[in-house]
């Protein structure tokens, strides 16, 4: 006990001095390492990668064993210790190091594997099998590193290791391409499940998942297109985002097509035309107020009724014509009041005291009824983007049949779009949009160009 | 299973029609038949009087005429081997088959491809007849219908775009076709295909033609063939060529049976395509020219207005003079003559091509079990 205390009053500043330092180490690395923590902390609440919350959990306990490590380091290195022991002491700090740090990493890894596996829906074995084998290679290179530390002989074990590499990497050719890109994907969030992608190719629906090899997209059609993500990540890809709200009753298309059918009823005069015109069915009505814009529909934005033209061309009354043409049939809910419009006019002209000619043989108004045949079709939409796409497909008989008969000849008061924007997905502005825009001043190209500009602006 | 019962396999727009939808209809998943009835040289004879007369034409029919197209009529139910769920009957000559509605039952549809607006009525009413024990009737313009028992649709005839007669040339073939025929291309040529018949007016529109020739120097090609249930056209054509005769700007061409790629190239060749028709049950050679983008002057008969919306697709005219008149403002008007092409092409696109046809084949089919004017299928 002597001796120690003769000793201590001799070197008493050698043991100080590092003790010393070892606290006044520790003290302010435990400092640095609280503030570091608080921000760490509060910029892993802050952002929506659950990846950093990994990170700060893997680095939280080791990084005190770390500060130890360093402020003993730091004693060591301004102890007087002989350099038979300061070389094994430094060399057995960095191993417990090397040691720490391969605890870390395969902590952070094995939580980014179960992170993205679960988002890549890799089975779970799989993902356990990954997490083992990258413990088994960190630890190996710790291994490594702390016999290379130590002066042992490392070259076979590199040699092993490589030729391991090889074998795995050819193992993976196929898959190794795709998962990299499901990664890809994944963490630059640019495609997520439910999103609605257009690919350049063609393909295009809802995105289900973002599988490890493929991502599976739900089209139109209900059929599921498994994409490649390789693919995916090679081609050009239009993202429409997170769907619109989704009806519980489906917008189902139908079509329409129509037969004339011949009434034998004729007139040569402006007396039989108001006379047939009260007889005659409905359907011949909207035959002749529509058969132009039908038949036409690549000519004129606004078709004249077939009443005006005859009246016109072959009676010769530009006066009478002209009144009938300017009816504006979009103004009339139904084809009752249409009739009794058109009929009126004729009734008003034929009170005033002027010449009423006749039409000559074979150039008499000829009443033709039209017979509307509706078939479904395969379109189906649930929201406004599948109308939109729908739409742009649809044959111009679906169109016409949505847009102008089945207001009209069917009686219902808006166009099928209309009702159902507003009924089915509560969208009021753009189903009054669409009610208000008149048909009758569009080609039914520009009609479906219209219609499908309007949704766009709503859905943008 | 639909069975389709005309008079001729050859010549004619019925023929040619049948020619393409009954193998259409074919693949469809139809079974589609084509038959024809037989008849001698008197037959065809009286049925082309009972045609003239359908179109106005007082030809006199005799007594002895009626009865032997009834004792015909009659072979015809014996011979011809009918079967199916629909008889679908084309024109006059076999209208008599529905006789045996009864005995085979089916729905019973006659086709009438005749402009029956204006008939010699005594004709028309021996055929009523025949036609109100059928269910439905079929005509291709509406001043054909009148008040009947029976319902009546307006289906307008067609052309196949893949066909012969319509398809693209190049025109190398088009000036071999010029040269064989010895028509030089030096003048516009104004053009009418057509059977030799008097009813398509053929001397109407020398004359016309003479009219144009006072103010613009062009040619006149009048281009057509034979049928087999027509035996009027030979007198017709002797006819057209005497009024032809020492006008070496006047090219009158018989051209054989089975001509199509010719009259394909004759029509691309043409400045202005002509149908001075006085009667016309649709005029599916207007269709033709409005598909090559042809810009047409036609008469203001049967379906042709259909076809012809004046001013729009082509100019209708009422006359020679009319039709003159109409002939040289194109002649003379380059962008109307483009302008009334493009426009008549888009027409016949629309609402004249053989799918449009098929359809309302099927739709007619539809419409003999349905009454109704709106059917949800």
């Amino acid at each position: 006990m002597t001796a120690v205390n003769d000793w201590l009053a001799v070197h008493w500043l050698d043991v100080l001095v590092p003790f010393s330092v070892l606290f006044a180490s520790l003290v302010v690395l435990l400092w640095v390492r609280r503030r570091i923590a608080h921000w760490l902390d509060h910029w892993a609440r802050r952002t929506r990668w659950p990846g950093d919350d990994i990170l700060y959990h893997a680095a939280r306990w080791p990084s005190l064993l770390w500060i130890a490590l360093i402020s003993i380091y730091l004693g060591l290195e301004t102890s007087t210790l002989p350099g038979s022991w300061h070389m094994p002491a430094t060399r057995s700090l960095w191993t417990v190091f090397m040691f720490s740090l391969a605890y870390s990493f395969v902590g952070v890894s094995s939580g980014l594997l179960r992170l993205y596996g679960d988002r890549l829906h890799i089975p779970a074995h799989v993902t356990r099998g990954v997490s083992v084998a990258v413990s088994v290679l960190v630890l190996f290179v710790a291994v490594l590193t702390a016999m290379d530390l130590w002066g042992a002989p490392i070259g076979p074990l590199l040699l092993a290791m490589g030729l391991m590499a090889i074998a795995v990497g050819v193992a993976l050719r196929d898959i190794l391409p795709g998962l990299l890109e499901a990664l890809h994907i994944n963490t630059t969030g640019y495609i997520k499940a439910g999103d609605y992608i257009k690919l350049e190719t063609g393909e295009q629906g809802y995105v289900l998942d973002v599988g490890w090899t493929n991502t599976r997209v739900k089209a139109l059609d209900e059929s599921i297109v498994m994409v490649p993500n390789v693919k995916l990540a090679r081609t050009t890809v239009v993202n429409y985002g997170r769907p619109l709200k989704k009806a519980i009753k489906p917008f189902r298309f139908s079509s329409r097509t129509h037969l004339k059918e011949l009434t034998g009823l004729k007139a040569k005069d402006l007396y039989e035309l108001a006379d047939m015109l009260k007889k005659v069915p409905e359907a011949v009505v909207y035959y002749h107020t529509h058969h132009f814009l039908e038949e036409h529909h690549y000519l004129s934005p606004e078709p004249p009724n077939d009443f005006a033209v005859w009246v016109t061309d072959v009676l010769g009354d530009e006066v009478l014509g002209e009144r009938l043409a300017a009816v504006d049939t979009f103004e009339f809910p139904t084809l009752g009041t249409l009739r009794e419009r058109l009929g009126g006019i004729v009734e008003e002209h034929l009170a005033q005291p002027c010449e009423h000619r006749h039409a000559t043989e074979g150039r008499e108004f000829y009443f033709i009824k039209s017979v509307s045949f509706i078939t479904p079709t395969p379109y189906v939409a649930y929201d406004l983007r599948e109308l939109t796409e729908a739409l742009r497909k649809l044959p111009v008989g679906s169109l016409y049949f949505h847009v102008f008969e089945s207001r009209l000849r069917l009686g219902r008061s808006r166009n099928d779009f209309s009702a159902w924007i507003g009924d089915e997905l509560g969208e009021q502005q753009l189903a009054e949009q669409m009610a208000h825009l008149d048909p009758y001043q569009y080609t039914l190209e520009e009609l479906r160009s219209q219609l499908i500009r309007l949704i766009e602006k709503r859905i943008k | 299973m639909v069975q389709n019962v005309n008079s001729t396999y050859t010549g004619g727009g019925v023929a040619e029609i049948l020619s393409r939808l009954v193998p259409l209809l074919g693949e469809l998943g139809l079974e589609a038949k084509w038959s024809v009835v037989q008849g001698t040289e008197a037959f065809f004879t009286v049925t082309k009087k009972m045609h003239n007369a359908l179109h106005g034409r007082q030809d006199g029919l005799t007594p002895g005429d009626y009865s032997l197209f009834m004792e015909t009529s009659d072979r015809h139910l014996e011979e011809l081997e009918l079967r199916g769920d629909i008889f679908y009957i084309h024109d006059p000559q076999p209208i008599g088959l529905v006789r045996r509605k009864k005995e085979l039952g089916g729905n019973w549809v006659w086709r009438c491809h005749v402009d029956v607006s204006n008939p010699d009525m005594a004709v028309w009413d021996f055929l009523r007849g025949f036609v109100d024990q059928y269910d439905a009737a079929v005509f291709s313009a509406p001043q054909f219908s009148r008040e009947l028992p029976v319902r009546q649709f307006l289906i307008a005839p067609s052309i196949d775009p893949l066909s012969d007669k319509n398809r693209d040339l190049p025109q190398d073939f088009i000036d071999s076709v010029l040269r064989k025929y010895r028509v030089p291309q030096d003048k516009p040529l104004v053009t009418q295909i057509s059977r030799f018949d008097y009813l398509k007016d053929p001397v109407g529109l020398i004359e016309a033609f003479r009219l144009v020739k006072r103010s613009i120097d062009c040619r006149l090609v009048l281009a057509g063939g034979t049928a087999t249930d027509d035996p009027e056209s030979d007198k017709v054509l002797a006819e057209v060529q005497e009024r032809a005769s020492g006008d070496p700007d006047i090219h009158i061409l018989l051209v054989p049976p089975q001509s199509d790629l010719e009259i394909n190239a004759l029509q691309r060749a043409s400045t202005v395509v002509v149908q001075k028709s006085l009667k016309e049950g649709f005029g599916l050679t207007v269709a033709e020219a409005l598909w090559k983008a042809k810009p047409v002057v036609a008469s203001a008969v049967g379906g042709i207005p259909l076809q012809v919306k004046h001013r729009w697709t082509g100019l209708l005219s009422h006359g020679v003079e009319g039709t003159a008149y109409d002939i040289k403002r194109i002649l003379a008007n380059p962008e109307l003559a483009k302008s009334l092409g493009d426009n008549g092409r888009e027409h016949v696109r629309q609402n004249f091509l053989i799918t449009r046809h098929l359809r309302e084949y099927l739709l007619l089919f539809l419409s003999l079990a349905y009454k109704e004017d709106v059917v949800y299928l």
